[in-house]
């Protein structure tokens, strides 16, 4: 029964259909589903298809963009499940932030999405986001990367900070960086001192796989 | 292979499209609807610009402004009026004056396309960031081709610090050219105010160049519907100094702009028209143009995809709009998603510029680039100027007197016969447009000479100019107040 | 692509006239003045001799014509603008006159470039069954030609057994281009009735057509006269072709060059509408300019070659009468850049023409004269391209999507956006154009479009299989080859 809803779940994810995914979602943990089953069999894996697909040629980037967003609004219901019964994991971890005085997301979410193809557990933190917040998430989080947008000219330095005051909060060993953004380049990456850059979303978990030392380099 | 022409003397007048009649892609019906939306968006949506200052600047000249969420708002019979206010002529002057620009819809220039980030290294074919002193040499290899009216920056001097960068590149322009140059890269008002500095040095003073502007430059929107504050302070900046300063909008359907042509066309055409009426808020009469680069996103990747046939699309929808709206136009062309200059670039090369001609835009920007606009290729940039030289010769209409009818010629040689030795002949032959990249060898040619390209004379032919060109340089007087101007940019 | 077949075509919508009305009279009359006072020389005593009882004033010993200026004008009038050309699969009839241009192979290329080794050699049956049944998958080749000369059967029994060929090979309509005796003719039309049906079917849905060149200047040989007098008397349509080398076989001046052009294809519909009126017939005013170092076909041709075809699209429309216009024209020996360039300028000219009812042609390189399979494919994609651009996009509620951008708002972005995922699909989608990352193009060895062209090919000619012909009609084909072969090797050797 419960392997049938889970089975529902992935269905709706794949289908794009943000109300029956959320629904089957909120009624698997209601119901007492475990949340591990649930995250893994329902959402990651299936995130793991939809990427296949759009390896393949079938899905396009709008569509994997569609289903990040359904999966993180049932991942917000499966979530607290998961902490309560002390169980969660994924796979390597991923902060993200569009850095603080850029409102401008496109690239972090296109990234984003494919990251979750690839088996990522992504946490989104937003847009015009402060190098204390992404500090803090990574303290708590404790994630393997944290990457960094920034779209504007006028907030590409703001990236050099976050560095910073990972550094300054003992940190910045702990976690790899990488950097993406219209004016961002793999020259600034290094002079920066970030661990990985990449110019556009598929090549960005080409590069995140090898920076966690994966050897799939999905999407190639 | 066949030798490549001479490099042209520096004589040579610019080469210009010069377009008779213009096409209309949008029936009047739809040019209507697109006006309509994109007056119902600057009236009820707006353009987010993060300053307050600016907005506060709008608002005091009749703009609804919102400086709490960083939003102004534009009521249509306030952007009906400022779309009256600039200038239908333009006239972009160069250090030589011979190489001025006419601006008046009966002229297409080619613009150097910028502003890349790494280039194609001529001779071994492989990627790698640029340098000042790249776009010297490219700017070199410009001033020698007819073709070229305008100098973007190809690409980025990413060897000077961020700050000085785009000063760097008007001195590198100047110095290796003595054509007009368009800055792109000084968006912030401190970097146009040392920019017009520079200006001022070659032109030789305030007047001087308020009444030959040897610069102009153009602030970019950032779709959807965003413009830096810094952006449009520079452009008033700009005005202030009687400097033209346009707007470019390069939206990307899917992404920064609906999936619909339609709406995308909105979307650019809603940020352009945006910046020209904040422009003439500020400075009332401020001559501008109107700029569009419009695309759309590879499904798959996410990236510009740049030549499909929406781009062709986005060139003559912009262009009519611009039209339209009294304004001269500056229209996206020689767009590629091509890596290497391949068939595919060929492709799209020519249904751009064949677009641009049928469009009849002002200015064409631009030549030099592949990859979706990331990479400058030099060899690529000869390629798009001989395809723009072809569609020059498109713009004579077709000549049917007396003489050129032949009918004489034709009674005299009669069925059978052959026009080889007619004086006729003679007469005219030489009228015909002659490529100097295309090949014209045999097959048996080509194969023993190891099978050379376009490509390949395009190439030699850079080197050939590299050798041999040299424009007038700066006096050495002149040279040395612009270094100064750098160094004291920002104390 | 999609999902549906049928023949795709370019609808015109970009018009440019570069002849001012004075100049367009100009031309016409100039045209009626050579074929009143020059004329045209044709070969043929049987022409000649009708032609004369109708009026025209005929010279026996120089095979001389000379057209009154009211038999021309009766002749243009004659000809009906509008028509249909069959196919024997009826999805793919194409419509003549309907201001819609479509697309068709290239003809009669003496060689080929190999598909696996890019060498020229000389084509074979093999090559043209191979060159047919890609054509007949391909959505953008709405009308076949014999692509390739085949050199595998004797020269005098070639136009027949391309016809049996091609027949075979697709359902698509055929314009039999190499048919130049009455012989031929009959052997085709007997053919075209044998998989038609009858005389009466292959009249009222003619499944092939042809078309007759002229030899520049203002020649006809009067076999080839005698041929299109064949197919319009078994109605099937047949058009005529000029293909005038200016400052060789036409003056240098465009405007000459148009003259001759015209004069030789009115010349052409003259005799045909004269002698059987309201018989179906196009112009093909087609436009080379002579090297003039080598005395050669001109392979780096330039704006004049858009020009023209601007100028005899205005002409066409003037008579009304459909017209063949020549795309994808490319003095390139590969698919390299100067072929995309010289094709795509082509075909935007041919858009801006906007009168073509028949494109020719796609698939070959180097001045026509060498035809490559991959060539057909890449041409198809370019078409395409044009094809959409000229469909246009829409302007309604939904398309200009007010909510939507009014939803993202400034500083947003559309991906996630129901309305993206609904109408991302009708953007064009290529099959060719590389839009990879520059690293996922490096890391698989960077191939061009032609590479992906010709794996496609080769799918394709694995994979698709053209409807074949009913068994007695292939054996009915077989024997008339053999017939036609058996009477005109005897006439080869005998005469």
């Amino acid at each position: 029964m419960v392997d049938e809803e889970i089975a529902d779940l992935a269905q709706a994810l794949l289908a794009l259909d943000e109300q029956r995914a959320v629904a089957v979602a909120r009624a698997l943990i209601d119901g007492g589903a475990d949340p591990q089953a649930v995250l893994q069999r329902g959402l990651a894996d299936t995130m793991l298809e939809v990427g296949r697909r759009w390896n393949a040629g079938e899905l396009f980037l709008p569509e994997v963009v569609a289903a990040a967003e359904i999966f993180r609004l049932c991942n917000e219901i499966v979530e607290p499940a998961l902490i309560a019964a002390g169980g969660r994991t994924l796979g390597h971890r991923v902060v993200m932030a569009t850095v603080k005085g850029d409102l401008h997301d496109l690239g972090k979410n296109m990234v984003g999405a494919m990251m979750k193809t690839a088996g990522f557990e992504v946490h989104d933190l937003g847009k015009d986001v402060p190098a204390e917040r992404i500090v803090e998430a990574v303290r708590e989080l404790e994630p393997s990367i944290v990457g960094l947008s920034s779209l504007l000219t006028t907030t590409v330095p703001e990236q050099r900070a976050v560095l910073a005051a990972l550094e300054e909060a003992g940190l910045r060993r702990s976690v790899k960086v990488m950097v993406g953004g219209a004016p961002v380049t793999e020259e600034w990456a290094r002079q920066i001192g970030a661990d990985g850059f990449a110019p556009n979303a598929p090549e960005a978990v080409r590069a995140a796989l090898a920076l966690v030392g994966d050897e799939r380099l999905a999407g190639a | 292979m066949g030798r490549p022409e001479p490099a042209a003397p520096t004589e040579e007048p610019l080469h210009a499209l010069l377009p008779s009649d213009p096409v209309d892609v949008l029936a009047a019906g739809e040019l209507e609807r697109i006006h309509w939306a994109t007056l119902q968006v600057l009236a009820r949506v707006g353009v987010e610009v993060r300053s307050e200052r600016v907005l506060a600047r709008l608002g005091a000249a009749g703009a609804v402004s919102d400086p709490g969420v960083g939003r102004v708002r534009f009521p249509p019979a306030l952007v009906e009026a400022a779309l009256a206010e600039p200038p239908r002529t333009l006239v972009l002057a160069a250090r030589d004056p011979a190489r001025d620009l006419r601006l008046d819809g009966r002229h297409g220039y080619l613009a150097l396309d910028g502003c890349a980030a790494e280039l194609v290294d001529r001779e071994t074919g492989e990627r790698r960031p640029s340098t000042a002193a790249d776009l010297a040499r490219i700017t070199l290899v410009a001033d020698a081709l007819p073709q070229i009216g305008v100098l973007w920056q190809a690409v980025a001097a990413r060897d000077r610090p961020v700050e000085t960068q785009p000063l760097h590149e008007l001195h590198a322009q100047l110095g290796s050219s003595t054509k007009h140059v368009q800055l792109m890269t000084a968006v912030r008002p401190e970097q146009a105010r040392s920019a017009i500095e520079i200006a001022r040095i070659v032109a030789g003073g305030d007047r001087e160049l308020r009444e030959r502007p040897i610069l102009s430059a153009f602030q970019c929107s950032l779709s959807p519907l965003t413009y830096d504050g810094d952006a449009l302070e520079s452009a008033a900046v700009y005005a202030s100094a009687g400097v033209p300063c346009g707007f470019v909008a390069m939206p990307i359907a899917c992404a920064t702009a609906p999936a619909t042509p339609a709406a995308a066309l909105v979307v650019s055409n809603a940020e352009v028209v945006a910046g020209v009426v904040a422009l003439q808020l500020l400075n009332p009469g401020a001559p501008t143009f109107y700029g569009a680069c419009g695309t759309v996103m590879d499904l798959r990747s996410g990236a510009a995809a740049c030549g499909g046939p929406e781009d062709p699309y986005f060139q003559l929808a912009s262009a009519q709009l611009a039209r339209h709206y009294g304004l001269p136009s500056s229209i996206g062309t020689f767009a590629t998603g091509a890596k290497g200059s391949d068939w595919q670039a060929g492709v799209e090369g020519g249904l751009s510029v064949m677009s641009s001609w049928l469009a009849g835009a002002d200015l064409l920007c631009g030549a030099g680039l592949l990859h979706g606009a990331r990479v400058h290729s030099t060899v690529e940039m000869l390629l798009d100027a001989e395809l723009f030289d072809l569609a020059c010769g498109l713009s004579d209409r077709m000549r049917a007197d007396e003489e050129d009818l032949a009918t004489q010629a034709i009674l005299e040689v009669g069925p059978g016969g052959h026009f080889l030795a007619h004086p006729h002949t003679r007469r005219h032959m030489r009228r015909r447009w002659r490529s100097s990249l295309f090949g014209r060898e045999t097959w048996e040619e080509w194969e023993s000479s190891g099978r050379p390209g376009a490509t390949d004379r395009a190439r030699e032919r850079v080197r050939q100019i590299l050798a041999e060109h040299r424009p007038p340089a700066l006096p050495e007087t002149l040279d040395r107040r612009i270094r100064e101007a750098i160094a004291a940019h920002g104390r | 692509m999609g999902a549906e077949r049928a023949p795709r075509p370019l609808r015109g919508r970009l018009r440019i006239e570069p002849l001012a009305e004075g100049d367009l009279d100009r031309i016409h009359e100039a045209s009626l003045r050579v074929l009143e006072s020059a004329g045209l020389r044709i070969s043929s005593r049987r022409i000649l001799d009708a032609l004369a009882e109708s009026g025209a004033q005929v010279e026996a010993e120089s095979q001389r014509v000379r057209f009154p200026r009211r038999m021309v004008e009766e002749a243009i009038a004659r000809a009906p603008s509008r028509y249909a050309l069959a196919a024997r699969d009826p999805t793919w009839d194409v419509p003549i006159g309907a201001g819609e241009g479509y697309l068709s192979l290239d003809g009669c290329a003496a060689e080929i470039a190999d598909l696996e080794s890019g060498a020229r050699r000389p084509p074979t049956t093999a090559d043209l069954v191979a060159a047919t049944r890609l054509a007949d998958a391909v959505e953008e080749v709405a009308i076949l030609w014999p692509c390739v000369a085949v050199t595998d059967v004797p020269p005098w029994a070639q136009a027949v057994r391309q016809t049996q060929v091609q027949l075979a090979n697709s359902t698509k309509h055929l314009q039999a281009m190499s048919t130049f005796t009455a012989r031929d003719a009959r052997a085709v039309i007997e053919m075209a009735r044998v998989v038609a049906g009858g005389s009466r079917p292959l009249r009222d849905r003619p499944i092939v057509s042809s078309f007759q060149c002229s030899i520049s200047p203002l020649v006809y040989e009067g076999d080839a006269m005698e041929a299109a007098l064949e197919f319009a008397l078994a109605g099937v349509p047949c058009g005529f072709v000029a293909m005038a080398l200016a400052t060789a076989t036409a003056p240098t001046t465009l405007a000459g060059h148009l003259v001759t052009v015209n004069a030789e294809l009115l010349g052409g519909v003259a005799v045909l509408e004269t002698l059987v009126p309201g018989a179906p017939t196009f112009i093909g005013p087609y436009q080379a300019f002579m090297d003039l170092g080598t005395g050669g076909i001109d392979l780096a041709w330039g704006p004049e070659e858009v020009l023209f075809k601007l100028a005899a699209a205005q002409l066409a429309r003037r008579y009304a009468l459909p017209m063949n216009i020549l795309a994808f024209a490319t003095g390139s020996k590969t698919q390299d850049w100067q072929a995309g360039a010289q094709h795509a300028i082509s075909l935007m000219g041919v858009a801006a023409a906007c009168e073509a009812d028949l494109i020719s042609a796609t698939g070959t390189l180097y001045g026509s004269r060498v035809f490559a399979l991959e060539n057909v494919l890449l041409d198809a994609e370019l078409f395409d391209l044009v094809r959409r651009l000229l469909d246009g996009w829409g302007t309604g509620e939904d398309d200009l999507a007010l909510e939507v951008i009014e939803a993202v708002g400034p500083g947003g972005h559309f991906l996630g956006q129901a309305h993206t995922r609904t109408h991302m699909r009708e953007l064009w989608m290529p099959r060719f154009f590389d839009r990879r990352p520059w690293e996922e193009w490096e890391t698989a060895g960077r191939p061009g479009p032609r590479d992906a062209a010709r794996d496609r090919v080769r799918e394709i000619l694995a994979e698709h299989e053209p409807d074949p012909l009913p068994e007695d009609a292939e054996r009915e084909l077989a024997r008339i080859v053999e017939s036609h072969e058996g009477e005109t090797k005897g006439a080869a050797h005998g005469g």
